[in-house]
This record gives C-alpha cells, sequence and structure tokens, in this order.
C-alpha cells in the first residue's frame, strides 16, 4: 500500500525547470532511495514533499489524502518527518532540548503552553530521551549542539526527526561530510530503522544505497529515469549514462 | 521627487551593506545645515550646494569605517544599534552647533519668486528641486546601470559572498555605497533648506519617510525605490491638499495598508 | 535564587539611595525591558517600535484616568490591554517579514503611531503631552505618597518577572529560543512561525503596556517623547547593556540606563548626545552587556588565579 505518493509533480523557477513530472509511489515501511547526479532536482523535491515550495504542477498524496499545497509547519503533524542535508540543528540548545522542541511540536496537547514548566510533558520527554537513545546520542543529552563533532550533529539531525515519531521519513543525505568509519555507523543506523518508518532516502554514496534501498528511483534534471530494485537499477545503462562513470557500479 | 532621492540613497546603503541606516535622516539634516554653514562662509549658493553633500558623504566614509565596518563581524543588529546611536548623536550635535531654534533660509536670489504655470503660481525653487533631484536620481540610476562599478555595486545587493569571491574588496564596496547613499541624503537636505525651512528634528520625520520608501518599493530593489518615492510624495501632496495635519500620517498608514496586502511591498520580489 | 535575593534587597534599599520618583522610574523601565527582551533576546526579533504599546496605553489609560476617574486597577487593565492590542496590530503586519524588512517596519509603524499622537493635540496635546493624570486612592491606599506608589510599582514589577520566569521556563520559551536558533528547523518540526513571533510581540506589548500606564501615573503626564523611536531605542540599549541572554539582564539594563540619563540630565540639557555616545560606545565594546562583561571578567580572574598557582605549567 502506497503511503506516499506523487503524480506528475512537477516545479519551475520562472524559466528553470527543477522537477519535472515526477510521479512516485512510496510502500509504507519500505526504504525507498532517491538518487541522482547534483542537480538532479532529488532536494527540490523533498522540499515539495514538506511543504517549503509549492508545486507548479501535479499532486501529492498521504495515505490516499491530498496534501498537495499544505504548509511546511503542518506537514510534521501529518507524519512525515525531514533531515536536511546541511546540519540544521538549533546550536546553542542541549541536544536534548533539540529533540524536545521537534517533540514537543507533534504532542498531543499544547495545554499550558505559556505556564506550565517544559518539563510537566512526560510524553515530549520520553519521545525525545527514546530519539536520542535510538542514534547512540543519549550520554551525551546535556551537551549544547554547537559543541558536539560533525558526525554527532549528523546523527542529531536524524535524531531529530525521529523526536517527531513519524510514519515516513525524509532524510537527505544523511551521510554527508561523514568519515568512513561515521558512515558505516549511519547506515546501520538507517538499517535498524527499517521496518519501523517508511523511508525515503537520498543519498550520493552508491554503497549505502544498494545496501540498504528495497526500491531505487533515479533522477536526472529533474525528471525519473529509471525505477526499480537496487539489482536493476545497477545495471541499467540509462542510469549509468547520467552518473557518466561517477558510480562504482 | 526628493523622497525618492532619499529612499535611493537608503535603498543603496540598505541593500548592499544589510542594514537599516537609522542615521539616514541625521545625515539628510546635517545636509542641510552644512549648507547653511557653507553658504555663509562662501556667500555662494551654488558652491554650498556642492560643498555641503561632500561633506555629509566624507561623514559617511567616515561613519562606514569607524564604525560600521568594525562592527561587520558582530552582526547587522550591532551595526545597526551603532546607526541609531550616531543618529542620536548627530540630531543632538547640530543643537548644539546651530542652536534648537529653527533656521530659515531664503533660496538664491535666481531662482527666488514663482513661475506662472497656467492653473497655479509654483514657486521657481521648487521646480528647480524637482528637476535637480530628477537628474541626480537618473544620474545615480545611469551610474547603477550602465557602469561597472555600478553593476558591481547591483551584484553585492544580490549576492554579497559571490561579489567577493569573484576577487572584489566587498568592504570597499560597502564604503563607497554609504558614501553615496550619504552624499544622496546630504544633497536632499541640502535642496530641502530653503523649502521649509530647517530644525533639528527634520532628520527624525525625514527617516520615518525613508523607511517607508525602502519598505514600500522592495529592500535593495533601486528602481522600486524610486518609484516608490515618487508615489508617496505625491500621495501625500495630494492629501495635504484637503488634510494637511494628516498628510505625514497617511503616508505610514498607506505603507501598512499595502504591505498588508502585499507583504513584499510595491515591488518586492518574494 | 541568588538573582531573586539580590533584587529583592535593592527594591528595599534602592529609595533610600535614590529619591522615590527616580526608583520607581528604574522597576518600570525594567518592566518595560522584560517585554521586549521576550522579543529580543529569546526570539531574536529586533523590535525597534515598542513604545508604540508603552506610550499607546499610557495615552488611552491616561485619558481615562483624566477624565472619567477610573481606578487604577481598571487603568492598569486597560494599559494591558492596549498594550497587548495594539502589538497584535503592529505585529502582524510585522511578523510576516523578517531581518531587516522587521525591523524597519517596528520602526516605521511607531513613527506612525507617533505622527498620530503628535497630530491629535485635542486628545494627545501633541508636542505637550497629556498632563494632569491622577494617582487615585485605591482601597485606602494613598498613592500619592510617593513611597506607597514606589511599593505597589515594585510589587507588581516582582509579579512580571514571576510572569516572565514562568513563560521562559514554559514550552512557548523553548519554542521561542528555537526559532531564534533556526527559524527553517523550527517551523520543520511544525512550528507556526509568524504565529509564535505574533503570541511573542503581544506578550511583549502587554508587559510594554503595563509599564506604559505606571509611568503615566508615575509622572502625571504623558510625553509625546513615549511614543517615539527614540524612547524604543532606549529600551533597546538598556537590555543590551543589561545582557539579551539573560531573564535579568533587562533589570540591570534600566538600572544603568536610568541612573545614566537622570545624572546626565541635570548636566545637561543636550544629555541625549552623552546617551547617544555611550550606546556607541556599548555597541562597539561591549556586546554581550554588562551580563557578559562581569561572566568574562570572572573567567580572566580565575584563569589569572590558574595560572599564578601554577607558574610551571606555562
Amino acid at each position: 500500500m502506497a503511503i506516499l505518493e506523487t503524480q506528475s509533480l512537477g516545479k519551475s523557477f520562472g524559466a528553470l525547470t527543477a522537477v519535472k513530472d515526477v510521479t512516485l509511489s512510496i510502500e509504507a515501511g519500505s526504504l525507498h532511495s532517491i538518487i541522482g547526479p547534483n542537480g538532479a532536482g532529488k532536494t527540490t523535491l523533498f522540499n515539495l514533499l514538506t511543504g517549503t515550495f509549492a508545486p507548479t504542477t501535479g499532486r501529492i498524496l498521504y495515505d490516499g489524502q491530498d496534501i498537495t499545497g499544505t504548509r511546511a509547519h503542518r506537514i510534521a503533524h501529518l507524519g512525515l518527518a525531514r533531515s536536511f542535508q546541511r546540519t540544521n540543528v538549533f546550536p546553542a540548545f542541549s541536544l536534548f532540548d533539540n529533540v524536545w522542541v521537534a517533540a514537543f511540536a507533534t504532542a498531543r496537547s499544547w495545554q499550558g503552553l505559556i505556564y506550565r514548566k517544559a518539563a510537566a510533558y512526560p510524553e515530549a520527554a520520553e519521545r525525545a530521551r527514546q530519539a536520542l537513545s535510538d542514534v547512540g546520542l543519549l550520554p551525551k543529552a546535556d551537551v549544547p549542539a554547537k559543541a558536539i563533532s560533525h558526525g554527532e550533529q549528523r546523527q542529531l539531525e536524524l535524531a531529530i526527526a525521529l523526536a517527531a515519531a513519524p510514519r515516513v521519513l525524509l532524510l537527505d543525505e544523511p551521510a554527508a561530510g561523514l568519515s568512513p568509519e561515521e558512515t558505516r555507523r549511519m547506515v546501520a543506523l538507517v538499517r535498524a530503522l527499517k521496518g519501523r518508518y517508511t523511508i525515503v532516502l537520498i543519498e550520493h554514496k552508491i554503497d549505502i544505497i544498494m545496501s540498504v534501498s528495497d526500491h531505487i528511483s533515479v533522477m536526472h534534471f529533474g525528471s525519473l529515469i529509471a525505477e526499480g530494485p537496487p539489482a536493476e537499477i545497477q545495471r541499467n545503462p540509462d542510469v549509468r549514462r547520467a552518473y557518466l562513470g561517477g558510480i562504482a557500479a | 521627487m526628493l523622497y525618492a532621492l532619499m529612499g535611493l540613497g537608503l535603498s543603496l546603503i540598505t541593500g548592499v551593506l544589510n542594514i537599516p541606516n537609522f542615521a539616514h535622516g541625521a545625515l539628510f539634516a546635517v545636509g542641510a545645515y552644512f549648507l547653511v554653514t557653507a553658504v555663509n562662509a562662501v556667500g555662494n549658493f551654488w558652491i554650498g550646494l556642492l560643498l555641503a553633500p561632500l561633506g555629509v558623504a566624507v561623514l559617511g566614509l567616515v561613519i562606514e569605517y569607524a564604525g560600521v565596518r568594525r562592527l561587520y563581524a558582530a552582526g547587522h543588529d550591532y551595526q545597526l544599534l551603532f546607526t541609531f546611536g550616531l543618529a542620536l548623536i548627530l540630531n543632538e550635535l547640530i543643537i548644539v552647533i546651530w542652536g534648537p531654534v529653527g533656521i530659515s533660509h531664503l533660496p538664491p536670489a535666481l531662482l527666488r519668486g514663482g513661475v506662472d504655470l497656467g492653473f497655479t503660481f509654483y514657486p521657481k525653487y521648487r521646480l528647480f528641486v524637482m528637476v535637480a533631484a530628477g537628474l541626480l536620481v537618473l544620474a545615480t540610476w545611469l551610474f547603477l546601470e550602465k557602469t561597472r562599478y555600478g553593476a558591481i555595486m547591483r551584484a553585492g545587493i544580490e549576492n554579497k559572498e559571490m561579489v567577493s569571491l569573484l576577487g572584489i574588496d566587498i568592504h570597499r564596496l560597502f564604503t563607497v555605497a554609504f558614501a553615496i547613499g550619504a552624499f544622496l541624503a546630504g544633497i536632499a537636505g541640502a535642496l530641502t533648506a530653503p523649502i521649509r525651512g530647517l530644525s533639528p528634528g527634520m532628520g527624525v520625520d525625514m527617516l520615518g519617510i525613508a523607511f517607508v520608501v525602502v519598505a514600500l518599493g522592495g529592500l535593495g530593489n533601486l528602481l522600486g525605490a524610486i518609484a516608490a518615492g515618487l508615489l508617496i510624495g505625491v500621495a501625500q501632496a495630494v492629501v495635504a491638499a484637503y488634510w494637511t495635519e494628516a498628510s505625514t500620517a497617511v503616508i505610514f498608514a498607506v505603507m501598512a495598508l499595502v504591505l498588508l496586502i502585499r507583504p513584499q511591498g510595491l515591488f518586492g520580489i518574494r | 535564587m541568588r538573582a531573586l535575593v539580590l533584587i529583592l534587597v535593592s527594591i528595599c534599599v534602592l529609595p533610600f539611595i535614590v529619591r522615590p520618583a527616580i526608583a520607581t522610574e528604574i522597576w518600570i523601565f525594567a518592566i518595560f525591558g522584560l517585554g521586549l527582551n521576550l522579543l529580543l533576546g529569546y526570539t531574536g526579533l529586533l523590535s525597534f517600535g515598542q513604545s508604540t504599546f508603552f506610550g499607546s496605553a499610557a495615552y488611552v489609560a491616561g485619558w481615562l484616568l483624566k477624565h472619567y476617574a477610573i481606578n487604577v486597577f481598571l487603568a492598569l487593565g486597560i494599559g494591558v490591554g492596549v498594550g497587548a492590542l495594539s502589538a497584535l496590530l503592529v505585529g502582524y503586519l510585522c511578523v510576516q517579514r523578517s531581518g531587516l524588512y522587521f525591523i524597519m517596519l517596528t520602526f516605521a509603524l511607531n513613527q506612525l503611531f507617533y505622527f498620530i499622537a503628535y497630530q491629535w493635540t485635542t486628545v494627545t496635546g501633541g508636542e505637550d503631552g497629556m498632563p494632569g493624570i491622577p494617582r487615585p486612592d485605591f482601597l485606602g491606599l494613598n498613592f500619592k505618597d510617593p513611597l506607597v506608589y514606589y511599593v505597589f510599582v515594585s510589587a507588581l514589577f516582582l509579579l512580571s518577572l514571576w510572569a516572565m520566569k514562568r513563560i521562559v521556563e514554559s514550552p512557548l520559551g523553548k519554542i521561542l529560543q528555537g526559532i531564534r536558533e533556526n527559524e527553517v528547523r523550527a517551523e520543520a518540526v511544525g512550528y507556526n512561525v509568524p504565529r509564535f513571533k505574533l503570541l511573542a510581540f503581544v506578550i511583549g506589548g502587554a508587559f510594554s503596556g503595563l509599564a506604559g500606564v505606571l509611568y503615566a501615573m508615575l509622572f502625571g503626564i504623558v510625553p509625546l517623547e513615549a511614543i517615539s523611536f527614540v524612547f524604543s531605542g532606549n529600551v533597546v540599549f538598556a537590555t543590551l547593556i543589561g545582557g539579551s541572554g539573560s531573564l535579568y539582564g533587562p533589570i540591570i539594563g534600566s538600572f544603568v540606563f536610568i541612573w545614566l540619563s537622570e545624572s546626565m540630565s541635570v548636566v545637561w540639557a543636550r544629555w541625549p548626545l552623552l546617551l547617544g555616545v555611550a550606546f556607541v560606545v556599548v555597541v562597539l565594546f561591549l556586546r554581550g552587556g554588562v551580563v557578559e562583561a562581569w561572566s568574562r571578567f570572572w573567567t580572566w580572574q580565575s584563569s589569572r588565579h590558574k595560572a599564578s598557582a601554577n607558574p610551571s605549567a606555562r
């Protein structure tokens, strides 16, 4: 059952068409990767899915409901959470606060928003702790985010998305800028999350893609040029041409 | 037309340096007062008209170099506060140097009296100001549009990183932009002096209007600032004919209204 | 805890050091600063038009006190209401924009209110201000006695401080700080950022309104300056000088600012010049304000001690 679908989704900025006629179907519980060379429109696609941009054409369906044009701040409440390619955390906050803020946003009730103490919301606190624990950062919960390493910040980036207890995770290059060791850890992390969440992954590093994906869509110049399970994509000549030797097949 | 001049200068500074220049109104006032002093010293209006804005431009250079540039690393908020403090200082200095009472200054003999336009008798000096300001706006516009340095400046408004990556000294660009903006404010002030006389508060009044012009024209949108300036000038004149007291307040009210409907201003892009 | 004790002590001691009127002014200005700091320090919004709400509340409540002889608490309530309402109107226009636009809009709208106050001389008295604002008795308390009024204002200040403390420690406080830290992410995790900014604005406006009414009653007059951009700048300056990073910063800032302005104004009619200079100096050299300078001083001190205790470690 497709939990997230796009139908002929397109986005143009004036004369520039960033995304063209993209029709995708993401199965619930699967890990669906979107790959393509730089500038293929992958992040723009994400921005469309998360309501950061409004699409010029096409529709987005979530759980069968048309959510096209939903504004960015409503998306998290629907159950879609996103992590960013460039680390986008709250620098002065402790790690705990970073995830707590995300957890609170989608908490069941905001009663007492102005006068209750932040500690008095057990559900949010529990989700926050769980998110940190899932990425292995719980021991550093009180450390300010700007004081941790880049690799740990990428983990935090993921944790913030998890804290919303979403159904769908949109991960934009979670391994960006990570060392090989850190990348291995990130892959293990993502694999551990499989099944609990539906994951849509944008990645560049081919070994990650091949090892975790159930399904791959390839984008090039804003359009989809290939789709299928990893083995098929690897053999696909169009894909190879698009990357022009960028992938070790 | 004067509003267009002020708006252009402020839009330039704001666009290039990314700070609202709270001292812009004060620079306007200083321009007017410099004119009076220069004319009294030299005895010739035209020389005074040349010297005064140059003086203000120099002042602008000093301000930018001594303060704004030093605070570049601290962030825009601090640069802004610096210009605010400066506005206070300049306003008070004007009172200290030239006294708290308003001064009136007659236009030069050549431009006294009025011109018979058929339906109304229009002061010659005002005509001169319109033309002069118009020419200045045009000149600045041509500079920004046609010359290479002007193009660099416009690029700087759009994308500072790119410009510095291209090897251009971004700090020098800021200084020049500030100096030009100050010059425009100064000459606007100098031109205004004979129209309504001078008073220490003239800077503050003008500052608000300049902000409105820039807000309506779109930040960094130089053509928009010119257009907005003209629009507001006309609107104020129209309102003043019917309801004098409210004419200035109306400017702000119009701005509020426009922003409600079109948050990006009349010409802003978003 | 320590901060609270210090504050209580200063409340008790202050009227013996300076005139009760000045002491009162300090606490009023501190309330004003608390309101601004919710926007500036916590949400990261430099609002340059806070005097709009301060002045509007002062004028409206002052008018009602003068012509309709309402009681003190009603006046306070109305002041808070007017402050919040005007903040709602201004904020609504301003929060749609960020950065420079926001700052310029708060300023421009401040000027709008200023001009209305300036021109509407029948109500506001224009340049001369609105004099003759009474301080009516209430429940047997004679507010005309400066000391009694001082105690009243201090109590209200403590109440405001408590309220602000609750707010910044609440989820809202965290959300606003999140907006300051990373607006894009805050939106991505599910917060309607403009609406939260508006909420901060309204709360800040309410505090400003309260301060405005108390000010009007303190001096018996609402001067035009109370709604001017200079006044807006003053509270920004005071908050920065005290340190916008902490809850108590505005309090220190208020002390410094009022002390500075009061002592300078008797010396020279052109004291705003010195104020401008002080402003510039603080901006250029003392960016984190007194609070940061203090903590920097302590860090420097302790590192000196460590170095002198361990000369071989160098």
